[in-house]
């Protein structure tokens, strides 16, 4: 026992030193190890520890479990039947009421509930989350942050959690109107803030429920005394508080079924609630109406017997005024018949007279009118026989005759002699064209004879030379011809040959010949010669003759041309004289008809002067019948005057009698008239009281719990987010745990190896020798877990809770936070477990080998060739500090592995947080500007009519400052799907025109950035909304309506989608007119105005109180106020940036700070070695950092991909059904998160360059002992 | 003057309380060309010596001068300029990077130094050219051995320093790698200084400094060294 207690000891010493030895090592593990487990733990922790303290809120406020609601309001009654069920422990009522109130210079929808203010006065809070109370009923319990409690009922306390509009003790609300009419809710319109309280009922600041009002959330509370409300208001709440569920946590599977098997069992009684309410309201309104049934009819009865008294003595009157009547109407009639019978003489004589009168006007109108015409026949007349006196005249001295027939005859006389003219002169022109043509005959024939005579003359001249040259002395054709002859014969005589006297033959025939020719031509010349002689002669007489005509003319072809100028001339007097005939036959014409014209005139003048004696006799006779027709109508006249007068006197006296009775008539039924009209009043007011008992429904009653509060939804969905990033982050630092014990521990088996050889060759068992090494290990994660998760388990679920904050009105848990035990050893143990596997993985490895191979110093990893060295060029190039690096990469696999591992993890982290942080601003960013174009939302009351919005219209255009106004009609709804019982609320726009929506709100698909058609028929949901339900183009919305409290009331309506678009804020479904009918058949008020407006505050203030003052407008929204409530909703997350930096740091430090250790303590020869040979200090980082850069610039490329996708999930994980995050990680977030881990690696090397420079080489190098 | 010069040289290590004087006055002087021989019992100082020499170790008092410089006055970086360009070392283990060839390991010191000595024909001196693209984990101790002195040699240093060479080697390799180092020095008249605890190296020798309890006991030249094969030990 010694023994073992001294080698205990001994063992103890052994590993304490080695502890102190390899502090670095340690301590690395102690750190991997507490990041590990306190990141798991602490984001374990923080879900929980929100709902811890929400619990611990609504436990301390004593917060409903269960709340009902019903339509008909509740009573004291229904509160005590209600408290009747079993496991309900306490019974709250209340009434509660949403109004549009104005507060500051805003309009803002607030919930207005009735608060205990004694049980509040008197309840003593205990901490930030517990008010204590006597009153165990006074639920809801208000926490009074300032200021006191409303008193009077004008008094109110509000909201502290929510800074709106800048509202404070002090300051006054006044309500406007109300979801249902205000004066029949509250006593008050104006309230006094006399203190602000914090509620467990609101704790989400962001929204403190949803209302019809406004922009549908609820945007502050207040509570007031019940004296503000009308008296006989009754409950609108009931809360019930279950008894036993708050052992539970709120929220738990606990806590829900507790809560549960109570809202079944009120559930079961709902139908008996609901009868018992309607029963009581019924018989408390029947009561009241009987009693008023009988009341009224004691006075109906009352009434009818003085009216028909009254009546009674009327008639009687009427009856005795009757009788006057009818004798006055008797003496009227008869006087009215004479009158009658006079007028109707009269107007007979009357009418005669005029007729014959008329008569004689008629006569003497056309006697008239037929003079005219004679006169105007005269006039015609006259001026026609001047004319054609004129005319005659003139023809006359024209021809110069006496008269028209003297004319006439002369006229033709000289057209006979001219045409005789014209035929002398043809049969002129006649010869002298006949000698012309003689004439051109004998000049063409001269010619020939002429030419004859010359070839005779040179045949002569010719024979007579030649017989001269032969010597015969010839002069003539006679004398040759003789001397021929003679030749001849004297040659016959001789006797001479033939041949020589032939050819004087010849000469002598030829002479003979010319002879015969000469005589020809010679008759030729003589017969031309008399031709011409004859021709001469025609043409002198032919001239001559003309000559005589006065026709001068020096041949014949002059002469035709002179006689065709006189034919010429001749028939142009012709032309004349039958133009100057047929004026002649005109004249004679008119004559003809003149001469007709006046006989028919003087026919006429003598008919029209009989006419005229018979009108003037038949006047005479009219006017004596006229005076004796006037006489006879006077007298009658007169006559009848008399009894006109006794009639009127008559009448007098009865006008009087009338006139009394009337006024007796008239006040009876005046009387009446009211009476009856009061009475039908009042049954009609009994009927309607009593069709509204029987009318009276059961009322709806409403069994909500806590999960239908929009708050404490919100926050439990909010930490159960947490819960499940917590579960997927901290797995990569537990990887990266193990994987640093393992190399670490392999290192220091590695170190103690010829230890382990010598205990295992002295006998030690495996696990004994392990054991040293589990202990180290053991006590370096046990430490590291626990520090980790005492300070982690702080520090995370305080930046989480502390973030959240800004949203939720929760109180948060004062330090220190509790601990979940059992989260802290599961994660204590996961560390300790992965450590001490690791740890013995690594023994294990080394303890197979023998003893003896244990001795000997670990044969250094063998060098080995890699890929890389195939690749000749490239790796020649190399230097061998980088040929080492390369093959040191590949040689080390396992802190490759690490390195890699965990300096992505960094990068991932850092990537992780600038995403996230991009994401968040991308909601703002991209929302407003580019998706929603407008900055300005005027919302008209739901009633208002398009007259209203024009007003509102032209009052923006007006001001000049408001551009692109937009109509829509904006519809606060829920939405679901065919697939889900969910539903949620969203905003319906449907704008007027989908033409111009664009100017508004634009519609685009947000990967491919492309336009979403919009038109008449088109449905658009925002792509949030799509996703939640998984609805794609071509499926179907549902859309329900709500009432009041947010509830969905009747069927969903489904609409087509026709596009999904890019959007962040809220959920909404655009839809067009057409489409929007198939939801609501109403014609809708596009009662919602987007516009854009002038960003200056002053313009916008002026705006929004111009526009508060205008009845009909509701909401007055300027974007930027909406983006500056984002931009505090969303700087949650801002810090879980900073935290995920700076543990994005600390795993770099540790991974680094590790691998170098080790690669020092690994390579410490080598490092020594190199020293030796004289590599400078820079040359010896180089060479041990140059890998480890390497390895940290693969880590940080992979920490690039791993981080695109732990962003995804968180991204989508963090977001809320409210919101779309942006879903693009910037480049410059790629930029800063590689950036940042080079500077992280870069720092932890710098830190860790001593270390190199403290290798020792003398230590270093000694011989291995 | 001597090449090599040691002044009264002392050096003390603190471990934790105690102070160990590990050379307390050593004085001798090494000419150049020679082949030193420094040879006691373990813990003598002996490797001490060789460090201070080396620049890897400097002395706590008294003066080492090298060529006419003062080794003990250089500062840090002048001592590693010293080592880088003056001084080849051989340790008993080697040394080698493993990570690189015998060849890429001679390179690994030629490329630092001004004046290198081509690295193949250092390999082929030492008798290694047909296994220069092999690791160190591929060659025998002796051929590792060979690597290390042509390390040595290929930075042409001034002084080649010899920490127990043969002490990881078998009796035959051990003493062609003594062999080796007679005919560096010999061939190239390099000084050559080898720290033994063997006595039967001193025959090679042309000085031996025989070292005791930190100081040089006794110093005797050798007129006739033996050749290194013909050793026994």
């Amino acid at each position: 026992m010694r023994t073992r207690a001294r080698g205990g000891s001994a063992f103890a010493k052994t590993v304490l030193r080695s502890i102190r030895e390899s502090l670095g090592r340690f301590l690395a593990i102690v750190g991997i190890v507490a990041l590990g487990c306190g990141f798991y733990a602490g984001l374990q922790m923080s879900g929980p520890n929100m709902r811890d303290n929400v619990d611990k809120y609504y436990s301390g406020t004593s917060l409903y479990d269960i709340r009902l609601v019903s339509s008909l309001g509740f009573t004291e009654a229904d509160a005590t039947r209600v408290q009747k069920t079993e496991g309900v422990q306490d019974v709250m009522p209340a009434i509660s009421c949403d109004a549009v109130a104005r507060i500051g210079h805003e309009q803002l929808a607030v919930r207005i509930s009735s608060l205990n203010v004694e049980a509040a006065s008197e309840g003593e809070q205990v901490n930030a989350s517990t008010i204590l109370s006597n009153n165990s009923s006074y639920l809801n319990r208000v926490i009074l942050q300032q200021g006191w409690w409303p008193q009077a009922p004008d008094e109110c306390v509000i909201s502290a959690d929510k800074d709106v509009a800048n509202t404070g003790v002090g300051d006054t609300i006044e309500l406007m109107y109300g979801a249902t009419d205000l004066d029949d809710v509250l006593q008050k319109r104006r309230f006094k803030v006399v203190g602000t309280v914090s509620s467990s009922n609101y704790p989400y600041t962001g929204s403190f429920g949803s209302t019809t009002l406004g922009t549908g959330m609820i945007q502050q509370y207040a509570f007031v005394s019940p004296a503000a409300f009308v008296d006989d208001m009754p409950f609108t709440d009931l809360y019930v508080r279950v008894a036993g569920a708050d052992a539970y946590q709120s929220g738990s599977d606990d806590y829900e079924s507790a809560v549960d098997e109570v809202e079944s069992k009120l559930e079961g009684r709902v139908d008996e609630l609901a009868q018992a309410r309607l029963g009581d309201i019924r018989a408390d309104a029947q009561e009241e109406l009987d009693d008023a049934k009988e009341e009224f009819e004691a006075e109906r009865s009352k009434a009818y017997k003085k009216l028909r008294k009254a009546k009674k003595k009327l008639d009687k009157g009427l009856k005795e005024l009757r009788e006057g009547e009818d004798k006055l109407v008797q003496g009227r009639k008869d006087y009215e018949s004479g009158k009658a019978e006079l007028a109707k003489n009269e107007a007979e004589a009357q009418q005669k007279l005029k007729d014959g009168q008329k008569k004689l006007d008629d006569a003497k109108v056309e006697l008239q009118n037929s003079q005219k015409q004679l006169d105007q026949g005269k006039a015609r007349l006259e001026k026609g026989q001047r004319e054609y006196e004129a005319a005659e005249a003139k023809l006359l001295k024209q021809l110069g005759a006496k008269s028209l027939a003297d004319a006439r005859q002369a006229l033709e006389s000289q057209r006979a002699k001219a045409a005789g003219g014209i035929e002398s002169l043809t049969q002129t022109r006649e010869g002298a064209k006949r000698i012309v043509l003689g004439y051109q005959e004998v000049e063409g024939q001269s010619p020939q004879v002429a030419k004859g005579r010359a070839a005779w003359e040179e045949g002569v001249a010719k024979l007579l030379g030649g017989l001269q040259a032969q010597g015969m002395k010839v002069s003539s054709l006679d004398e040759a011809s003789e001397a021929l002859a003679q030749l001849i014969a004297q040659m016959k005589a001789v006797g001479m040959p033939k041949e020589q006297i032939d050819p004087l033959q010849q000469t002598l025939e030829a002479v003979g010949e010319l002879q015969a020719t000469d005589g020809e031509l010679a008759r030729a010349e003589d017969s031309l010669k008399r031709a011409k002689q004859e021709l001469d002669s025609s043409q002198s007489q032919l001239l001559s003759g003309l000559a005589s005509q006065g026709i001068t003319a020096n041949d014949a072809q002059s002469a035709i041309s002179a006689i065709d100028a006189q034919i010429q001339q001749a028939d142009k007097g012709i032309s004349q004289i039958e133009e100057g005939l047929a004026g002649i036959s005109k004249l004679e014409e008119a004559k003809k008809t003149l001469d007709k014209s006046a006989c028919e005139l003087a026919d006429g003048q003598r008919k029209l002067n009989e006419g005229k004696q018979q009108h003037a006799e038949g006047q005479k006779t009219l006017n004596q019948q006229r005076s004796e027709a006037e006489r006879q109508i006077a007298d009658a006249r007169t006559k009848l005057n008399d009894a006109q007068k006794e009639l009127a006197d008559a009448e007098a006296d009865l006008a009087k009698g009338r006139e009394e009775y009337e006024d007796g008539l008239a006040e009876y039924k005046e009387g009446k008239t009211e009476a009856e009209e009061k009475l039908a009043e009042g049954e009609q007011e009994l009927r309607d009281a009593q069709q509204e008992i029987d009318d009276l429904e059961a009322p709806d009653i409403y069994i909500l719990d806590r999960t239908q509060n929009e708050g404490a939804l919100t926050y439990d969905a909010d930490s159960h987010r947490i819960d499940s990033i917590a579960d997927v982050f901290p797995f990569m630092f537990f990887l990266v745990a193990a994987l640093v014990a393992l190399t670490t521990m392999t290192r220091m088996v590695d170190d103690d190896r010829i230890q382990i050889g010598t205990f295992k060759a002295l006998g030690y068992s495996t696990l004994h020798i392990a054991s040293k090494y589990l202990v180290y290990a053991g006590i370096a994660s046990t430490v590291g877990a626990t520090i980790g998760v005492l300070v982690l388990s702080q520090v995370l679920p305080y930046i989480v809770t502390s973030s959240y904050a800004i949203v939720y009105a929760v109180p948060l848990h004062p330090l220190p936070l509790p601990i979940d035990v059992g989260i802290a050893l599961v994660s204590g143990g996961l560390g300790v477990g992965v450590t001490l596997f690791a740890t013995y993985a690594a023994v294990v490895a080394s303890l197979r080998e023998t003893p003896a191979t244990l001795m000997l110093p670990r044969a250094p990893a063998a060098g080995k060739r890699i890929l890389l060295e195939r690749i000749g060029p490239l790796w020649r190039h190399l230097s061998f500090s980088r040929k080492v690096t390369c093959r040191n990469l590949f040689r080390y696999k396992r802190r490759l592995t690490m390195t890699v591992i965990g300096i992505s993890g960094c990068t991932a982290l850092l990537l992780v947080g600038f995403g996230l942080h991009d994401a968040i601003w991308d909601i703002i960013d991209k929302q407003y500007g580019p998706i929603i174009h407008y900055d300005t939302t005027v919302g008209l009351k739901s009633e208002a009519t398009t007259h209203d919005v024009d007003q509102v219209v032209d009052y923006l255009q007006n001001t000049g400052e408001v551009t692109n106004i937009t109509r829509v009609r904006l519809e606060n709804m829920h939405a679901g799907s065919r697939t889900s019982d969910e539903t949620i609320h969203v905003q319906v726009v449907i704008p007027q025109s989908s033409d111009d929506f664009g100017n508004a709100v634009d519609l685009r698909n947000r990967i491919s950035g492309q336009e979403i058609q919009f038109d008449d028929q088109s449905a658009v949901v925002t792509e949030k909304l799509a996703m939640k339900y998984g609805i794609e183009v071509g499926q179907d919305i549902l859309l329900y309506e709500q009432d009041t409290i947010g509830n969905v009331v009747g069927e969903g309506r489904p609409v087509t989608v026709t596009g999904i678009a890019e959007n962040y804020v809220g959920n909404l479904v655009y839809v067009g007119r057409e489409a929007w009918r198939g939801v609501d058949d109403a014609k809708p008020v596009f009662s919602t105005l987007y516009a854009s407006t002038t960003p200056d505050e002053g313009v916008r203030s002026k705006l929004a109180s111009d526009l508060h003052d205008h009845d009909d407008v509701t909401t007055v929204v300027f974007s930027d106020e909406t983006i500056e409530q984002y931009r505090n909703m969303l700087s949650v997350v801002d810090s879980v940036v900073i935290v995920l930096i700076v543990s994005a740091g600390l795993l770099a430090f540790i991974v680094l700070y590790n691998l170098t250790n080790i690669n020092i303590g690994e390579r410490i020869r080598e490092i020594a070695s190199l020293k030796v040979l004289g590599f400078t200090r820079g040359e010896v980082h180089a060479y041990v950092y140059r890998e480890i850069v390497l390895l940290a610039l693969l880590g940080d490329l992979l920490g690039m991909v791993l981080g695109t996708f732990l962003a995804t999930f968180v991204i989508t994980t963090a977001e809320v059904d409210y919101v779309m995050f942006g879903r693009t990680i910037h480049p410059p977030s790629y930029v800063y998160s590689f950036v940042i881990t080079m500077a992280f690696t870069g720092l932890i090397l710098m830190l860790m360059r001593h270390k190199l420079d403290k290798v020792n080489m003398v230590e270093s190098l000694k011989s291995i002992e | 003057m001597p090449f090599i010069e040691f002044r009264d040289v002392c050096k003390t290590y603190r471990m934790g309380d105690v102070e160990v004087r590990a050379v307390d006055g050593m004085s001798f002087t090494i000419d150049q060309g020679e082949l030193v021989v420094i040879v006691g019992p373990s813990g003598a100082g002996k490797t001490t010596v060789l460090n201070m020499l080396g620049g890897m170790d400097s002395a706590t008092s008294g003066t080492i001068f090298l060529d006419g410089r003062e080794v003990s006055a250089l500062d840090e970086r002048e001592l590693t300029q010293y080592r880088r360009h003056d001084i080849g070392f051989v340790f008993q283990f080697y040394n080698l990077v493993q990570n690189l060839t015998a060849l890429e390991n001679v390179e690994l010191a030629s490329q630092i130094c001004q004046d290198p000595l081509p690295a193949e024909e250092v390999l082929a001196q030492v008798g290694l050219s047909k296994r220069m693209d092999n690791f160190p984990a591929q060659l025998s101790g002796g051929e590792q051995q060979r690597v290390a002195i042509a390390r040595a040699l290929a930075k042409n240093p001034k002084l080649l320093l010899c920490d127990e060479p043969t002490g990881a080697l078998d009796y035959r390799t051990g003493k062609q790698i003594l062999k080796l180092l007679q005919d560096t020095c010999k061939s190239f008249g390099r000084t050559v200084a080898i720290v033994t605890h063997n006595l039967a190296f001193t025959q090679i020798a042309d000085r031996v400094i025989h070292v005791r309890e930190g100081r040089a006991a006794s110093i005797e030249t050798n007129a006739t060294p033996a050749d290194a094969l013909t050793v026994e030990w």
